[in-house]
């Protein structure tokens, strides 16, 4: 649609040798329309983003964040789109102060301007209410951020560690777990087969229970990486050496896909995060079916490990 | 056309000169020919990278030489330095010796960062490196007080000496100069060869752990801040010996001073930080 | 000599990123069979966009070629000194190309771990000679940009003509000076951290590498601490233009002087402090992240004082709708988009969705590609008149504003969508679902490219016509100094120092 209204801008591009000022200001109406349209849609983003957004995943043309499932991704998403209302009005009110200025003090209809280079007042209101909207601002900020932080007791832990390229997930031995196993990314041709997004879909699925505290602990085994489920709200470098911690907690089963975030080299594009929310008994079978199947597997990882 | 204005101003409006292309030349060349011995890379079957590096060099040397033999010579010999641009040159010096000190502030970051959270959990393996204590755990550290401490003593005198020796210049006494000079210079000396002494029987070196890492490269570049200070205070003994300087202009004196205070301040943070702090004498302080 | 070197550095980074916009424009791999050497366009075209062409030109082009005309100088204080800032970088960014040529990580050529070079990608991931050639240039970039601080501020401190005192100095002479001690402070920073990496790779210290000690973090830290302060570098020189050329087609003087000089000095401070917003993932403590948002929030007042003093300078004006004035009035809507998306990152909650995902890349190139290329294309046409003596036609100048400005647009906006729906950075593929606003953006830049045909072919009339330039072609409101002189003006300029009589403010 932008696109559309930048060519109708072009369309409208009077003759070059045309009138300047006429020119400038049928040009700048063209823009106005474009750059109205486009603040009208950051504006409205917030309540249509339902209709828009993917659950777990993008969905075409998407605008704004992906639906929140969990409790500090949906404060998240309020903020945001609290903040975006904020920051679109800012710019409307400078645009807008722009628009007047130029309709009401070009050469024609101000021949001749005015000398004054103060207002006492005017600037103290400009650097005061910044000031103020930004406390404001500020208020929400910091106890989304202490939300995130601050750890709250988990139920389960499980570690995430970022290979160049893929992620492996290890199931600590305390709590039913004791296993590690490998997550690729599925080709194309895998996903559509298994009817999951490309570039989104992997082998072997991070497998969680619904309704529990889980705390990711985040590493990296050979360079930076970087666990981000933006449904979740969370993002967490993994830093060879470094043990970082995240949370989550969500009642929505489903699948939740996320990508590595941080340039790992070739390719850092391939190697997704997708995480399987399901019930508690549901996750109970598959731990002991899990256990079974990456056994082996973890064995040969022993060995591989021991053999560097 | 600027000859057919009277010139109305006290700025020097210097002659075209061939050293800034020079400089730039070399320098690119200084810069493959490391990186070619760094990395071992060849033309042909040769192993160049020395040669490169060694051409380079020379020519970031001589163009250096060549440059500062030019200011010198407008300063002495053609009076184009009158006093706003020794004013500049001020300013200038001023300038480049607090870039000088925001470089020696990344070493202290890298020093502080891991001294100070050698003992952070979270950063696992750190922690299993260092024990969780600094010094590292199996790194037998220098004692500061000893050729530390002398070394201390050496550029704190080098320090008087110098002043002594401005204060010499300034009253006219070339005698007095001239002895506080050789006299800074032998210190500084002094000092360089017992920091030699000392890197070669470090028992621990510079590859391979975070503590040999941070102590070489911030006493390293502080070293190699000695020797161009010396130099350059050895450049002002020949000067003085030719009989340049006046009490009233001798900004090549005051700048090597200036410098030479810097390395001596530079040092004392050093000193107190990474010798006696980061030392088992420090690690008392914070112990995890 | 700076303004070519840039346009043609332009070329290159331009043309590198345009590369990037084909491979995005649909999902899968097009042109690129081997997805690193993606990672390498991206890299070298910050790159050079950061220290070979915005840096050059707002620094070297306008800032040495105007700062002394402004304040009634002669020259800069150290001529020689700033031959050589010049031709060290002709010596960096022959380096850096070579870099492209080299290898880098095993099996292919080139440094692709971004302009950011975080170890341990930058030191393990890239055994080959690609990033040492990459670290000396920015070593030589940096030394030249250390020699021109140093100019800078002698210049500014010692050689203001008679009666120019520090609070009548042209903007443009204030925003040299704030960026000049940002380069002097924070670059030595930067050459340290480089410099760590040279030995990690080269030595085998353990800066960085934890299993001996070291630290990946202390690298950001480092970095950050630099690369903060350099985005200021590349935009305060551009409100320096943009305050000249308002107060000038207003016919107004500037509103509100000494708030906006001092604004810059303030955003230069606080600059400093305010590094580790590029880290709220990196697993900061919590305290450190809550002092980082508050610390950067801070700057969006300075900055609002600004762009509202521009405002009131306007308001009352006679305006002149000049192609250097719509440039400039464009920047100010663009840049303060661009700035407000910052404060949405400025707070590490929502950081933490937003964090290298493609809105951060339209943040960025809100604030640069419209912000800061749009200053220097508007201090191009107010100044070419004056540097070349010869014209560049208005409608042409005003022409490619436009096509720069919708395709500038739809090049960086649909970016904020992909970012909020959560498309990673220095992807060369992605998921079907973020197709539609990657062709968006990637027609965008095919537009915005177009704009610099039009730019070309007006360099090229102005060269071809006879017309000549007059000593002041913008009438009345043009006041500072360089104006009274010829254009081009003579090869050493006031011979005899102007007087400034006075206050204008
Ligand atoms: C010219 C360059 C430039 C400029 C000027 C800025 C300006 C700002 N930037 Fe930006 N930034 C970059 C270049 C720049 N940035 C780059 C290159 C990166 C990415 C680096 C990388 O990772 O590769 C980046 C990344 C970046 C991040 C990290 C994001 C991430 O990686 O997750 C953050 C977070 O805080 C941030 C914040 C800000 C803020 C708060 C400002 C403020 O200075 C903006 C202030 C301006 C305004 C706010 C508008 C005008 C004000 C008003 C109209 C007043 C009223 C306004 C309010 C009350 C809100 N920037
Ligand atoms: C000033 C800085 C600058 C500028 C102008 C641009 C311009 C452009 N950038 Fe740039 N970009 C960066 C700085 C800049 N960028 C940085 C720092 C990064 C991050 C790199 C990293 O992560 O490592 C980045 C990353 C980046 C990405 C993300 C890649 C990824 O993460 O996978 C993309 C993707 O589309 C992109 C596209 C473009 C496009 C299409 C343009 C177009 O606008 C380009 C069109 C070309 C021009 C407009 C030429 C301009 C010419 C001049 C400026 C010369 C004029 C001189 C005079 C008149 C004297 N850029
Ligand atoms: Cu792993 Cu990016
Ligand atoms: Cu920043």
């Amino acid at each position: 649609m932008i696109a559309a209204l930048g060519l109708l801008g072009m369309r409208r591009l009077p003759r070059l040798d045309g009138d300047l000022s006429i020119m400038t200001r049928s040009i700048i109406g063209a823009a106005l329309s474009k750059f109205g349209a486009a603040l009208a849609v950051l504006f409205t983003v917030g309540f249509a983003s339902a209709a828009l957004a993917g659950t777990g995943q993008p969905s075409p043309w998407q605008m704004n964040m992906q639906v929140p499932v969990t409790e500090s991704a949906e404060f998240l998403g309020a903020m945001h789109n609290g903040v975006n209302i904020v920051i679109a009005l800012i710019s409307a009110f400078v645009l807008l102060l722009l628009i007047i200025v130029v309709v009401r003090f070009n050469e024609k209809a101000n021949p001749v301007p005015s000398k004054t280079t103060h207002h006492t007042g005017l600037e103290i209101a400009w650097t005061l209410i910044p000031a103020l909207i930004l406390v404001g601002i500020a208020i929400p900020s910091f106890r989304l951020l202490t939300m995130q932080v601050q750890l709250p007791k988990a139920d389960i832990t499980v570690k995430a560690v970022g290979h160049q390229w893929y992620w492996s997930y290890e199931y600590p031995e305390d709590q039913g777990g004791g296993f590690t196993f490998d997550s690729y990314m599925l080709s194309r041709e895998d996903a559509a087969k298994a009817n999951q997004p490309a570039l989104l879909a992997v082998d072997n699925e991070l497998v969680l229970p619904a309704g529990k505290t889980v705390v990711v602990q985040v590493v990296g085994a050979d360079v930076i990486h970087n666990f981000a489920v933006p449904s979740f709200g969370i993002r967490m470098d993994a830093v060879p050496g470094r043990l970082n911690q995240t949370w989550f907690k969500t009642d929505r089963e489903g699948m939740y896909y996320g990508q590595c975030s941080r340039l790992c080299g070739a390719n850092h594009a391939y190697m997704p995060i997708a995480v399987r929310i399901v019930s508690p008994d549901a996750y109970a079978s598959w731990l002991t079916e899990a256990k079974k199947k990456f056994a082996s597997l973890d064995q040969q990882n022993l060995a591989i490990a021991s053999n560097e | 056309m600027a000859d057919a204005h009277a010139r109305n101003h006290d700025y020097h409006i210097v002659d075209p000169s061939p050293w800034p292309f020079v400089g730039s030349v070399s320098a690119f060349i200084f810069a493959v020919g490391a990186i070619m011995t760094m990395k071992g890379l060849h033309i042909g079957t040769l192993k160049a990278g020395p040669i490169v590096f060694g051409l380079g060099l020379l020519g970031v040397l001589y163009t250096m030489m060549s440059w500062w033999s030019d200011v010198i010579n407008e300063a002495q010999n053609r009076g184009n330095h009158t006093r706003i641009v020794q004013m500049h040159h001020r300013y200038g010096m001023i300038m480049f010796i607090a870039s000088e000190v925001m470089f020696f502030v990344a070493w202290f970051w890298a020093f502080f960062d891991s001294s100070i959270y050698a003992g952070e959990e979270k950063a696992f393996l750190r922690y299993e490196f260092t024990g969780g204590h600094w010094p590292p755990h199996g790194i037998e550290v220098l004692d500061p007080w000893h050729l530390p401490l002398l070394n201390t003593l050496l550029l704190l005198t080098s320090s008087t000496t110098v002043t002594w020796a401005h204060h010499a210049l300034l009253h006219n006494d070339r005698q007095g100069l001239k002895q506080g000079l050789w006299l800074t210079i032998i210190l500084a000396v002094c000092f360089t060869g017992v920091q030699a002494y000392e890197y070669t029987h470090a028992e621990f070196s510079f590859a391979g752990n975070i503590y040999g890492a941070t102590f070489f490269m911030a006493t390293g570049f502080h070293g190699f801040h000695v020797i161009v200070g010396t130099i350059f205070l050895a450049v002002c003994l020949m000067r003085a010996t030719r009989g340049d300087f006046t009490p009233k202009q001798h900004l090549g004196f005051e700048f090597a001073a200036w410098y030479w205070h810097f390395v001596d301040v530079v040092w004392m943070f050093l000193f107190v930080s990474i010798y006696l702090w980061g030392s088992h004498w420090g690690s008392i302080v914070h112990n995890h | 000599m700076y303004l070519i070197f840039a346009i043609t550095a332009g070329l290159v980074g331009g043309f590198l990123s345009i590369a990037m916009r084909l491979e995005l424009q649909e999902p899968g791999l097009q042109y690129f069979t081997n997805p690193q050497t993606y990672n390498v366009f991206v890299t070298g075209h910050g790159l050079i966009m950061v220290f070979f062409v915005v840096m050059p030109a707002v620094i070297g082009g306008y800032g040495n070629w105007f700062v002394p005309l402004m304040i009634g100088a002669p020259d800069m204080a150290f001529p020689r000194m700033n031959n050589i800032s010049f031709w060290l970088l002709p010596a960096a960014l022959g380096l850096l190309l070579i870099s492209l040529f080299v290898e880098g990580a095993p099996g292919s050529n080139g440094f692709g771990g971004g302009w950011t070079v975080y170890p341990p990608l930058s030191t393990m991931g890239h055994p080959g000679p690609a990033l040492d050639f990459g670290i000396l240039s920015l070593h030589l970039a940096g030394a030249s940009s250390i020699l021109g601080a140093i100019n800078f501020i002698t210049t500014i401190l010692n050689m203001r003509a008679p009666g120019m005192t520090m609070h009548k100095m042209p903007l443009l002479a204030w925003a040299l000076l704030v960026t000049a001690f940002l380069l002097l402070l924070s670059l030595p920073v930067l050459a340290g951290a480089i410099t760590m990496l040279l030995t990690d790779r080269n030595f085998g210290t353990a800066f960085f590498d934890p299993a001996n000690g070291g630290d990946p973090i202390l690298y950001q830290h480092l970095f950050w601490f630099f690369g903060h302060p350099e985005v200021y570098i590349m935009i305060l020189p551009g409100f320096g233009i943009v305050s000249h050329i308002i107060s000038t087609f207003s016919k107004k003087p500037i509103f509100g002087y000494l708030g906006m000089a001092y604004a810059m000095v303030a955003i230069g401070a606080v600059g400093f402090i305010v590094w580790a917003h590029h880290m709220y993932t990196a697993g900061l403590a919590l305290n450190t992240q809550r002092y980082f948002v508050f610390a950067t929030m801070v700057i969006a007042v300075p900055t609002g004082v600004k762009i509202f003093s521009w405002i009131a300078t306007m308001w009352g004006g006679s305006l002149r709708f000049t192609a250097a004035m719509q440039w400039a009035i464009g920047f100010i809507f663009l840049f303060t988009v661009g700035g407000v998306t910052g404060v949405v990152l400025s707070n590490a909650g929502l950081d933490r969705n937003l964090h290298n995902t493609y809105y951060v890349v339209a943040h960025f190139h809100y604030v640069l590609s419209l912000g800061a290329v749009f200053s220097i294309f508007a201090g191009f046409y107010y100044w070419f008149p004056k540097m070349s003596g010869r014209i560049i036609p208005e409608s042409i100048g005003i022409l490619h504003f436009w096509i720069s400005f919708i395709g500038a647009n739809v090049l960086f906006f649909p970016m904020h969508f992909t970012g909020l729906s959560g498309m990673p950075r220095h992807y060369v593929d992605y998921p079907d679902a973020f197709a539609g606003w990657n062709r968006i953006s990637s027609y965008g830049s095919y537009i915005f490219a177009a704009g610099l045909l039009v730019f070309f072919y007006g360099i090229l009339r102005a060269y071809l016509s006879p017309v000549r330039a007059a000593d002041n072609p913008w009438g009345v409101g043009a006041t500072t100094l360089e104006w009274t002189l010829t254009s081009p003006p003579p090869h050493h300029q006031f011979e005899t120092l102007p007087r400034i009589a006075g206050g204008s403010h």
